[in-house]
């Protein structure tokens, strides 16, 4: 076998295990945003208590590998199978990788998104808010007038850093949980075709392959994303494709 | 270890606590205790090499030697875009792999190499043990992160303003003396705030050692927890891991917390004397 | 960047060579009470540790033991990290593909099906259930082949995670050495039976060794062959699996 035959059999095998990972990163990223922006708006809030709790989350969840993370909630929920999940039916739901592998992930981008943008909320410019106080807006309005759309700018590039993140810690995912049947991430498969073989030089790389050509393309369409939300400059600031690896 | 502890301290704490205090200084959990020598080890390691091969990188992609750009550039972006374990994984599998391949052309017979088995031959096998991953897996880590260090240091240089560079040449200071004592100086002050935030993701990488066959705090961690149902293994107990994970996580929270402290304290002290927001 | 990897090179060549040569190394998995387990003080114990002391000592080599987590056992043989694997590992003609194993130093072992106590099976029509197993065992490549396509096959990293599952009400049954089972339902106060059929499965239990270390594994072989002849293997047996007295199991045989 030639090394392009092998390398074109590793891509042709591999191809399936990427979904999975793409399965998580998609089951877990828009979640996770939705949950961060209350988070963000909680670690912002006057109220001592709600801002405390929400620090403390982002700061727990920030502070900590994910990896143990992962092992932590899946044995938590382990623990409270026969009294909690089993007797309300919902035990085939937490427990399933494919479910609970992504709650994670979710939970833990959430603190990471929360900061982000925390911190964009942090510099939205005083005189806006404050016109659009003047104009007579709710409260409401103006988050959705006004400060929202200054968050969204100012948060997106180092937003789009973390979704890459995300999809990275995607690997970790199938590295705890037990696997279900032959649904093996890329990781997985990549250890085993290398239990194989032991050809490490063959079948990582590959792996890695498919992690950077996903990441480009997150780069990419974020990069898009990232060129309309700013298209009221007279020239949209490129978002560098190279980029700040920064969390 | 209780038996230590005076008769009259024994009787103070009855029997349930002794036990218990007995349970969790077994060896087992020494071991676990001890273990944490491993994490640290591979984290400091890693923060060296990541620092020199970030400075490195960061040379190289601002050098004027082309070919110098291109592998730094290379390095620090292309790098990044891989997950820190699977390099992880890679790299001491294909450094080892690779010395065997080295020692093999030597040691081998060309028949013996020619046959298509890994390893060709015995003799070329390198037997690695922990302390070798634990090298290892601290350079490897320090390679992942060494290329996120390079994008902060690189951009540190960038940002020293200009005109500070232009009044130290005016006043007649040597190129060297532009570099170290006011180009490198100043850089710190901008360059902290980010290694910081690659230090703390290079220690949350040292949780994944166990990957390595290292046993480190989360393998001790994953074997004191899980339930034992035979007699002859000691304490008959169900699961209890996410006690003992509990207690991983509170591990890292509090080094994160402690990294914090010192880095602000460095950042202080690497500012002082510039007219910063960030240092007062 | 060059030299550093040179330098790392020439620190881990001395490391690696100075490993003394003589001493072998015996990897366990420490998690597969009483085969093999990490005892109260953290060294590895168990009938394994127990029996390669004895056939290390009676052929006149230095052995040490060392942990290795089960999935990566084989490939770390053959990448030569150790000598010896002593796991409680079956003897297959699919592991005979990679790596060599001596004798078997336990007979052909039946698996039995453990569950939670009142759990009710049919064995005759199993679909729909979520069967535990510890992955890459010969019960693993059993049940995927025999219930996979109508029910769960999940696959822990180790038998311990497998049988935590079990108790805590995630998977339905677990598929397991029988030698292994009868410790843990012994241990489990009531909380865990055996049901249903046994299953044979393998040749017995042997020590892997890497297919070109010929020479230690015919040393190997003939030290388990003189405890079998003297009945030292089958007191080892019986004292680690209480079940299998009074035997005999290997003597005169």
């Amino acid at each position: 076998m030639t090394m392009l035959d092998a390398i074109a059999t590793d891509l042709v095998l591999l191809a399936k295990p990427a979904l999975f990972n793409i399965y998580f990163a998609i089951a877990s990223i828009p979640v996770g945003f939705v949950f961060a922006i209350f988070m963000a708006l909680g670690k912002g809030s006057s109220n001592p208590l709600i801002s405390r709790l929400c620090r403390g989350y982002i700061y727990a969840f920030r502070g900590s590998p994910f990896f143990i993370q992962l092992f932590m909630f899946y044995s938590l929920a382990l623990a409270f199978n026969l009294s909690v999940w089993k007797p309300l039916g919902i035990d085939w739901i937490v427990l399933n990788p494919l479910i609970l592998g992504p709650a994670v992930l979710a939970l833990n981008t959430t603190a990471y998104t929360a900061n982000i943008l925390h911190g964009a909320l942090m510099t939205v410019p005083r005189g806006e808010v404050e016109a659009a106080r003047a104009f007579g807006m709710s409260r409401a309005q103006q988050f959705r007038a006004v400060i929202w759309p200054n968050v969204i700018r100012i948060a997106w590039p180092a937003y789009t850093n973390e979704v890459v993140f995300m999809f990275h810690a995607t690997a970790l995912v199938y590295l705890t949980l037990p696997v279900i049947n032959d649904q093996k991430d890329l990781m997985n498969k990549a250890g085993e075709l290398f239990e194989r073989d032991f050809n490490a030089f063959l079948h990582y790389p590959i792996a890695a392959l498919y992690f950077l050509a996903i990441s480009a393309a997150i780069f990419f369409v974020f990069g898009r994303v990232y060129r309309h939300l700013m298209r009221h400059l007279p020239k949209p600031p490129a978002m560098r494709f190279s980029p700040r690896w920064m969390r | 270890m209780v038996d230590l502890l005076p008769q009259w301290l024994q009787d103070f704490l009855g029997q349930d606590v002794l036990f218990w205090l007995g349970y969790f200084t077994n060896g087992k959990h020494l071991s676990w205790y001890a273990s944490v020598q491993y994490t640290l080890a591979a984290g400091v390691l890693g923060a060296v090499v990541a620092l020199a091969l970030g400075t490195l990188a960061a040379a190289g992609r601002n050098s004027r030697f082309g070919p110098a750009r291109l592998v730094g550039g290379i390095y620090t972006s292309v790098l990044p875009g891989i997950p820190d374990v699977l390099f992880f994984l890679f790299f001491p599998l294909a450094f080892e792999q690779g010395m065997e391949w080295l020692r093999a052309q030597a040691v081998c017979s060309p028949m013996e190499l020619a046959s298509g088995q890994w390893p060709p031959c015995t003799a070329a096998n390198l037997l690695l043990g922990t302390g070798e991953y634990l090298i290892l897996a601290g350079v490897s880590l320090g390679i992942v992160y060494g290329a996120f260090a390079g994008n902060v240091i690189s951009g540190a240089m960038n940002a020293v303003p200009r005109g500070q560079l232009e009044a130290a040449r005016a006043f007649g200071l040597s190129p060297w003396q532009v570099m170290t004592r006011i180009h490198i100086r100043q850089m710190w002050v901008y360059a902290l705030p980010g290694l910081s935030n690659v230090w703390m993701l290079l220690f949350k990488s040292t949780s994944l050692l166990s990957l390595l066959q290292i046993s480190d705090m989360v393998l001790w961690a994953d074997r004191l927890g899980a339930p034992n149902f035979t007699r002859s293994a000691g304490l008959v107990h169900p699961d209890w891991r996410w006690g003992y994970y509990l207690v991983l996580l509170a591990f890292y929270i509090l080094i994160t917390f402690i990294s914090e402290k010192v880095f602000a304290a460095l950042t202080r002290w690497a500012g002082r004397g510039m007219a910063t927001a960030g240092a007062v | 960047m060059n030299k550093l990897v040179l330098a790392a090179a020439t620190v881990l060549a001395l490391f690696a060579t100075s490993a003394n040569a003589q001493a072998i190394r015996i990897a366990t998995e420490g998690a597969y009470a009483p085969w093999n387990f990490l005892d109260d003080a953290g060294k590895p114990a168990g009938f394994e540790i127990d029996l390669g002391n004895e056939l290390c000592k009676r052929a006149a080599l230095e052995c040490s033991f060392q942990v290795n987590e089960w999935d990566s056992i084989i490939p770390n043989l053959v990448a030569g990290n150790y000598d010896v694997i002593m796991a409680g590992m079956s003897i297959t003609d699919e592991r005979k593909q990679t790596i060599d194993f001596t004798t078997n130093y336990f007979p052909p072992d039946p698996s039995n099906y453990m569950v939670r106590t009142g759990t009710q099976i049919d064995f005759n029509a199993l679909s729909g259930k979520n069967i535990g197993v510890q992955g890459g065992t010969i019960q693993a490549g059993y049940a995927e082949t025999t219930f996979g396509g109508s029910n769960t096959i999940k696959a822990f990293e180790t038998a311990d995670q497998a049988l935590a599952d079990l108790n805590a009400g995630n998977v339905d049954v677990v598929l397991a050495d029988g030698s292994y089972i009868s410790e843990i339902v012994a241990g489990s106060g009531g909380a865990i039976e055996v049901v249903g059929p046994e299953v044979m499965l393998g040749n017995g239990v042997g020590a892997g060794v890497r297919k070109a270390d010929t020479d230690l594994r015919d040393k190997l072989t003939s030290a388990i062959d003189a405890m079998k002849k003297d009945g030292s293997l089958d007191a080892l047996i019986i004292k680690w699996f209480p079940d299998k007295a009074p035997g005999p199991i290997f003597a005169g045989g």
